[in-house]
């Protein structure tokens, strides 16, 4: 599922720190750290140990990360710190992300308002495929999507989670699943885990 | 052609649009060939075509009046299917201007502009006879027109608008007027780039369709605009087939039977041109959208049977994307007599003059 025949599906790489002189930005979803991956990030950062600071968000009290640490209790708490992060963004910084899509894409909108371009961020997903959703019928977005059909949050529709992604928004595209038969609904199925 | 409107046909509800008899023989069809598949049909958008349709720039019919109403409905229900980025209010004038002279220069007994300059803080004054409009405004001053240049003139014009920033060797979507789209979302795709918002067609993308669209079109130039045809199929004359309002125009594709295909279903083919606007070097996309039923289309005898000879031969993926797989069946089976099997003349012209009387 993370891979699509759709292209507006963004793909997701390994990250690796490129050596900037500016300062770079890990930010990673704790509850998504299986064994092992923060020691192959401090690895991937060593090149830029110096200039990094690793926020770990929801993390376990007892993680370890490299460069400079911040804990931050919530994805929300997160993207306030990056919207007023002291004398904003320069070129040469870089703002790396980790975790399940719903939390790379609000920090990486986030960043965008706080004067990042797209070419700066680069994200690595890890984690629960869960999705945001967005209905296209009343604009409303749903969280924490792990099934083919969501009810939607908005307007209680059944909605058809599809591959079409809009990074402005974070979300996949939902499209009522029953609008020409309604109470035609196909199974729902657990495809995000 | 000459222009006599039909103000009171609707798009809804009873959905009494209709095409007249040149309506019919000027309609931009879109198959040269007995089957269909996705390709770089891109050609310069010259003053001349296989019908009438393609010979100006922007093409007014005589649903004008009833387009433009039922776009002031729609926008009224749902003002988010006009929506323009902040960066691009110098393309929103480039529209303007495009537009505007345009349909002056091709329709003088309907629109008419005035100019004490060509420069921005000129006083201009536009005509609009069929809507009744009488504007004074300074070229370049939003302040001085009803709503934002690009709202207002695309407000008066047949068709969606797009308009596609161009940097970093990509387009975006940062500004449209989106009214009667062929299913897709203006809300959800705004912003995107040129490969994102093509993301859900099928196919085309393995076949590098894309890449090389984009490409041409990057090197667009001033004054060379070019043009192309998109089709898909809608039940009822309803220009809004948005996702938005999916819930209501969906039904009715599980309403079509043999008996009421002809009426019911509905080509839809959408003449797109690309311009490269002046001061913005941004790429205006309007998609004039034109609609007939299959009853009216067979009316020529090639394009019955060309159509029944493309769609009994569309590849299931096509099909499915262009949500045709409920209806398709009755559809062909209402098509089928009119296929005698004759060999058709390549390309899309109606190869008469004049339609058989009904």
């Amino acid at each position: 599922m993370m891979q699509s025949q759709i292209v507006s599906r963004p793909r997701y790489r390994d990250l690796a720190a490129e050596d900037t002189a500016g300062a770079h930005l890990l930010i990673v979803e704790g509850d998504t750290l299986a064994a092992g991956q923060m020691a192959a990030l401090a690895t991937a950062f060593a090149v830029v140990a110096e200039r990094l600071q690793t926020w770990l968000v929801s993390a376990p009290a007892t993680a370890l990360a490299p460069g400079r640490v911040r804990r931050l209790h919530t994805v929300e708490e997160a993207r306030t710190a990056l919207e007023h992060i002291e004398d904003g963004f320069g070129i040469a910084d870089r703002l790396y992300l980790q975790g399940t899509e719903p939390f790379m894409w609000s920090l990486a909108t986030a960043a965008g308002r706080a004067g990042l371009s797209p070419t700066q961020i680069r994200m690595q997903h890890a984690g629960s495929l869960k999705r945001r959703v967005w209905c296209t019928h009343c604009h409303q977005t749903t969280e924490n999507v792990t099934t083919n059909i969501a009810t939607c949050a908005g307007c209680a529709r059944a909605l058809l989670v599809r591959d079409h992604f809009s990074r402005r928004l974070g979300a996949f595209m939902g499209v009522m699943v029953d609008a020409e038969v309604p109470g035609e609904v196909p199974q729902r199925e657990e495809v995000f885990r | 052609m000459s222009l006599v409107f039909k103000p009171e046909e609707t798009f809804r509800g009873d959905y009494s649009y209709r095409n007249s008899d040149a309506a019919i023989l000027r309609f931009p069809f879109p198959f040269p060939e007995d089957r269909y598949m996705y390709s770089v049909n891109i050609e310069p958008h010259v003053r001349s075509g296989p019908t009438d349709a393609f010979c100006r720039p922007f093409d007014i019919d005589e649903h004008y009046i009833a387009e433009c109403r039922d776009r002031a409905l729609t926008l009224e229900l749902d003002p988010g299917r006009c929506q323009v980025l902040p960066h691009m209010m110098a393309a929103q004038w480039d529209t303007l201007e495009l537009l505007m002279e345009n349909l002056a220069a091709d329709y003088p007994e309907q629109f008419s502009l005035t100019k004490e300059g060509d420069v921005f803080g000129s006083r201009w004054t536009w005509i609009n006879r069929p809507l009744g409009i009488e504007q004074h405004f300074i070229f370049g001053d939003p302040d001085t027109l009803p709503c934002e240049p690009f709202e207002y003139i695309t407000r008066q014009a047949q068709g969606d608008f797009a308009i596609c920033d161009q940097r970093e060797d990509n387009l975006y979507l940062d500004a449209g007027m989106i009214t009667s789209q062929a299913d897709w979302s203006l809300a959800f795709n705004v912003g995107m780039n040129f490969m994102e918002w093509h993301g859900p067609v099928p196919l085309a993308h393995q076949a590098g369709v894309f890449e090389r669209a984009l490409k041409y079109l990057l090197m667009l130039r001033l004054g060379q605009p070019v043009r192309r045809l998109n089709w898909t199929m809608s039940i009822n004359p309803r220009l809004d087939t948005s996702p938005e309002s999916y819930p209501e125009w969906g039904p009715d594709r599980a309403s079509v039977t043999v008996e009421n295909a002809g009426g019911k279903v509905h080509l839809r083919v959408e003449l797109q041109t690309l311009w490269r606007l002046p001061r913005s070097n941004a790429i205006l996309f309007p998609i004039r959208c034109f609609l007939i039923s299959i009853e009216e289309l067979a009316r020529v005898p090639k394009w019955g049977k060309r159509l029944y000879r493309v769609l009994s031969s569309l590849p299931p993926e096509l099909a499915e994307y262009k949500g045709l797989t409920r209806y398709l069946p009755a559809t062909l089976a209402w098509l089928a007599p009119l296929d005698d099997g004759a060999q058709l003349a390549t390309g899309i012209g109606p190869d008469i003059t004049e339609l058989a009387p009904l």
